[in-house]
C-alpha cells in the first residue's frame, strides 16, 4: 500500500545506530499490561532515565568547548607575547594532580563493589572519593594562598590571570562534581526517577572528564610557562 | 483520541494563581509562550529603537529620548540595545525557544521537556537577561557595560541548558514509532540548532567571564588601550586586538545560523503543509540542515578579513563560507520543487513562508559577494553588511516566525489570527523591507565604488543624503504598518474566530491530534504511537488528501 512504509526494518536500522529511542521501552519497567507489538493504547509512561546519562554526555562536550576557548585564549596570548611573565606553579599542584588521579581509580573501585552488591564495600569507596575531591579543592587553595604568598595576584600578569582563572573554573564545576557524589552517597532509597548505579555511573562520566580536564590544564599551564 | 481529554487534567499537580501558572510553572507549554512573550516586546521595543536611530542619522537636530547629553556614547548605547534585543531575546528565544519549548515535545510525541525544571531555569535566565540589557541601557555607561556583558553571560547559560534540553529530549522521549526518518523538519532543524548552541554559547560564556573578570578584577585578557600603550609594538599590532575578535565571533558567526536554522525547519514544514505536497528530497534537506549546523560551526573567521589575520587562513574561511551555498541551494531547490505544480493554498501562513523565500535568495545572492576576502574587507563597516544581514537573517527570520505564528495559532489559542488584516499587513511588511533595506545595498556599493577619486566625494554625497532620508521615512512607514500586525494579535486572541476542530489546517504532525490549545499532559491517558512520516500529503489511494503521523494502517484502511 502506497503511503505507508515498512516500520521494522527502519526502526532495527536505527536502534543499530544506537538512537532508537522511538522504539519500544524496554520491557521490565513495564507493569504487566505490555500488549503484542500491534497494541497502540500505550499507558502513559514516565521519560527513559537514559535522559540523564544523554544530558551529562552533551553537557561534558559543551563544558569542553568553554574550557578550549579558555585554552586557545591563553595559546594565542601566550604566542604573541615577547614580555610574557611566566608564573612559578607551586609544586602542590603536583600533589593535587596524584590526589585527583586516585579519585578516579577509587570511584572505579567504588562501582565495581556495586556491581558485587557490596554497598558497605560500595559506600566505604564512594566517600573516600568524595573525601579526595574535597581535598583536591583544598589543595587547590593552598596553591592560591602560596601565590598570593609571593605576591601573585590574578590582575598581576597575563600568566598569573590565566592560572586563576583555569584553576578556578576547573575548581567551581568539581565542586559541582562532589555536590553529585555527596547527592548520590546521601540520596532517599526511595527515590525512584533514577536507579542508584545509573546515578553512580553518571557521576563517574563527569568525574573522570574533570579528572582529564584538570590534566589537561596543567599541561597546557606548564607547557605555556 | 476522542475521551483523551476527560483524562487531561490528572497528571500535574494544579497550580494556582498568575505566578503559579506562568512563572513557576514547568510546562514546556507555559513556557514556550513565555518565550514568545519576551519576544512579542523585544521586538517592538527593538524597533522603536532603531526608529530612534534612523531618525537621528537623517536629521539630527531632532532632540529624541535616550538621544540627548554625549550624543555618540548614547547612540552606541541605542544600537548595542536594538542589536541585543533582536539578536538574543527575538532571533535566538523566538524560533527556538518559543516554538520549539511549545511544539518539540508535542510534535515528537513527549509530554514534557527532559528536564521541566532545568527548563523553567533556562526561562528565568533569558528573563532576567532581558531585565539586565534593560537596565545596562539606562545606566550610566561604565556599569551599563558591565552590566550588559554580565546578561550576555546570562543568557549564554540560558541557551546552554536549553541547546541540553532540546537535544536529550529529541534524542530519547520521542513517542513510540517515531523514529528519526520520521521526524517533522522542525523538530530535525531545533534538534541541530540545540547542539549547535550547547558548543557555541560556551565560546560565548568564556569570553564573557574573561570580559567580566577583565572589568572587575582588573585582569589582562582583553587589556584596555592604557594597557596597550606601554607593550611594544609588535605585541599590540599582531594579537591582542584579534582575540577578542576571534573568540567573539566564533560565537557570532554561528550564531546567524542559530538564528536561520529553525526557521529553514519552520519554512520547509509551512511550504510542504500549504502545498499539500511531501517536501521534495526530505532525507536531502535533513542532510543540508546538517550542513547547514557543521559549515556554521567551521566560517568564523569569516568575520575577520578585515582584521588582518594570517593571509592563508582567509583563503579557507572564504571556500567554507562559500560551501554554505551547498546546503542552502539543497534547500531552496526543494521548496521550490515542493511548490512546483502544487495546489498551493495562499494564507497569510503560506505568503509569509513565500516572503521567507524570496528574502533567502535576495540576502543569499549579496550573500556571495561577502564571502570574497577583499570586498568584505573593504565593506565590512559599512551600509552593504546593514543591509545584508538584516533582510536575510533579521528579516527572513521575522517572515518565518510570523508565518509560524499565523500557522500555530489556533493551536496556541484555540483562535484564529485575522486573515484580511494578517495579508494586509504582509504585503505592506514585504513591500516595506525591500525599500528600507534595499537602497542600503546600493548606498555600500556607491560610497565604494567611488573611493579612489576624491574629486567626486562632494557629488556622491549630495547623492546619499536623499537616499538616507528615503530609507528613514520607509522604515518609519514599516513599522507603523507592524500596528495592523499588533492589533490583529491582540484582537484574535479575544475576538478571533473561533476553531473547534483539532486540526484546521490538516497538517500531519502530532500537535495537530490533540485539542486547541493543548491539554495539561499533552496526549491524555495514552502515549501516542508514530505509523510513518511526517509529510504524507496527497498520498494516491486514501480517501483525503493527508494522512496523519498517528493513523494506524487499519485506520487508514477504513477511512477509504
Amino acid at each position: 500500500m502506497p503511503g505507508t512504509t515498512s516500520p521494522p526494518e527502519i526502526e532495527l536500522i536505527i536502534e543499530d545506530i544506537g538512537g532508537g529511542r522511538g522504539n519500544p521501552p524496554p520491557a521490565g519497567d513495564d507493569d504487566g499490561d505490555d500488549g503484542g507489538e500491534n497494541d497502540n493504547r500505550r499507558r502513559k509512561q514516565s521519560p527513559s532515565p537514559r535522559r540523564y546519562s544523554t544530558a551529562i554526555t552533551i553537557a561534558l562536550v559543551s563544558i569542553l568547548m568553554f574550557f578550549m576557548a579558555l585554552a586557545s585564549a591563553f595559546i594565542v596570548l601566550r604566542h604573541g607575547s615577547d614580555v610574557w611573565v611566566s608564573v612559578h606553579l607551586p609544586p602542590i599542584l603536583l600533589a593535587n594532580t596524584l590526589i585527583l588521579l586516585a579519585s578516579s581509580f577509587t570511584l572505579e573501585a567504588a562501582r565495581r563493589r556495586l556491581s558485587l552488591a557490596d554497598s558497605s564495600g560500595f559506600r566505604k569507596f564512594w566517600l573516600l572519593t568524595t573525601g579526595l575531591g574535597i581535598l583536591f579543592v583544598a589543595g587547590q587553595l593552598i596553591a592560591w594562598r602560596q601565590l598570593v604568598a609571593q605576591g601573585v595576584y590574578i590582575a598581576s600578569n597575563q600568566a598569573s590571570s590565566f592560572f586563576y582563572i583555569f584553576t578556578g573554573a576547573h575548581a567551581v564545576h568539581l565542586l559541582g562534581g562532589v555536590g553529585a557524589l555527596l547527592y548520590v552517597s546521601f540520596r532517599k532509597s526511595d527515590q525512584k526517577r533514577i536507579s542508584l548505579s545509573l546515578a553512580a555511573e553518571i557521576t563517574s562520566y563527569y568525574w573522570h572528564f574533570m579528572d582529564g580536564l584538570w590534566v589537561f590544564l596543567l599541561a597546557v599551564l606548564y607547557l605555556g610557562k | 483520541m476522542a475521551n483523551d481529554d476527560s483524562a487531561a487534567n490528572q497528571a500535574g499537580t494544579p497550580q494556582t494563581g498568575f505566578l503559579g501558572r506562568h512563572v513557576f510553572s514547568t510546562d514546556h507549554k507555559v513556557i514556550g509562550l513565555n518565550y514568545l512573550w519576551l519576544a512579542l516586546f523585544s521586538v517592538f521595543l527593538g524597533l522603536a529603537m532603531s526608529l530612534l536611530m534612523r531618525i537621528h542619522l537623517v536629521w539630527p537636530g531632532v532632540r529624541l529620548p535616550f538621544l540627548s547629553g554625549s550624543t555618540l556614547e548614547r547612540y552606541a548605547a541605542l544600537t548595542t540595545f536594538h542589536g541585543s534585543l533582536m539578536v538574543f531575546l527575538v532571533l535566538t528565544a523566538a524560533p527556538q525557544a518559543g516554538f520549539g519549548n511549545y511544539f518539540l515535545p508535542l510534535q515528537i510525541g513527549a509530554r514534557e521537556m527532559a528536564f521541566p525544571k532545568l527548563n523553567r531555569l533556562s526561562f528565568w535566565a533569558t528573563a532576567a537577561s532581558l531585565l539586565g540589557l534593560t537596565i545596562a541601557f539606562l545606566a550610566a555607561p561604565e556599569t551599563g557595560i558591565t552590566l550588559w556583558i554580565a546578561s550576555v553571560a546570562i543568557f549564554s547559560v540560558g541557551s546552554l541548558c536549553n541547546g541540553i534540553n532540546f537535544s536529550v529530549t529529541t534524542i530519547d522521549l520521542r513517542a513510540r514509532g517515531m523514529t528519526l526518518p520520521r521526524l517533522p523538519l522542525t523538530v530535525w532543524a531545533w534538534f541541530i540548532n540545540a547542539i549547535l548552541s550547547t558548543l557555541i554559547f560556551s565560546v560565548l560564556l568564556a569570553a564573557s567571564v574573561c570580559l567580566l573578570s577583565d572589568r572587575l578584577l582588573s585582569t589582562h585578557f582583553f587589556p584596555p588601550l592604557n594597557f596597550l600603550a606601554v607593550q611594544p609594538a609588535s605585541f599590540v599590532a599582531n594579537f591582542l586586538p584579534m582575540l577578542w575578535q576571534r573568540l567573539f565571533w566564533f560565537f557570532a558567526q554561528a550564531e546567524v545560523y542559530i538564528a536561520m536554522l529553525p526557521c529553514f525547519g519552520l519554512v520547509t514544514h509551512l511550504i510542504s503543509t500549504f502545498s499539500r505536497k511531501p517536501v521534495w528530497m526530505e532525507r536531502l534537506v535533513v542532510l543540508a540542515l546538517c550542513g547547514v549546523g557543521l559549515f556554521g560551526f567551521c566560517v568564523w573567521g569569516q568575520h575577520m578579513f578585515a582584521s588582518g589575520m594570517n593571509p592563508f587562513s582567509p583563503l579557507v574561511f572564504s571556500l567554507l563560507a562559500s560551501s554554505l551555498g551547498l546546503p542552502a541551494t539543497i534547500l531552496l531547490i526543494s521548496w521550490l520543487g515542493t511548490l512546483w505544480n502544487a495546489r498551493i493554498q495562499l494564507n497569510t501562513s503560506m505568503l509569509f513562508a513565500i516572503g521567507f523565500v524570496s528574502l533567502f535568495m535576495a540576502g543569499g545572492i549579496s550573500g556571495i559577494f561577502l564571502t570574497g576576502r577583499d570586498f568584505a574587507a573593504a565593506a565590512v563597516s559599512d551600509e552593504f553588511i546593514t543591509g545584508h544581514f538584516h533582510l536575510v537573517m533579521g528579516v527572513a527570520a521575522t517572515f518565518a516566525i510570523l508565518g509560524a505564528l499565523f500557522f500555530w495559532f489556533p493551536k496556541l489559542f484555540g483562535r484564529r489570527l485575522n486573515e484580511s488584516l494578517g495579508k494586509l499587513h504582509f504585503w505592506l511588511t514585504f513591500a516595506g523591507v525591500y525599500l528600507v533595506f534595499m537602497p542600503m545595498h546600493w548606498l555600500g556599493l556607491l560610497t565604494h565604488a567611488n573611493l579612489d577619486s576624491g574629486s567626486r566625494i562632494a557629488a556622491i554625497s549630495a547623492m546619499v543624503a536623499p537616499v538616507r532620508t528615503f530609507i528613514t521615512v520607509a522604515a518609519i512607514l514599516l513599522v507603523i504598518a507592524q500596528g495592523i500586525f499588533l492589533f490583529n494579535f491582540l484582537w484574535s486572541l479575544f475576538r478571533g474566530e473561533k476553531v473547534d476542530e483539532r486540526n484546521p489546517w490538516r497538517a500531519t504532525t502530532l500537535e495537530w491530534s490533540v485539542s486547541s490549545p493543548p491539554p495539561a499532559d499533552d496526549f491524555g491517558a495514552t502515549d501516542p504511537v508514530v505509523y510513518r512520516g511526517a509529510y504524507e500529503f496527497s498520498v494516491p489511494g486514501v480517501a483525503e488528501d493527508f494522512v496523519p503521523q498517528h493513523l494506524s494502517p487499519e485506520e487508514v484502511a477504513k477511512a477509504r
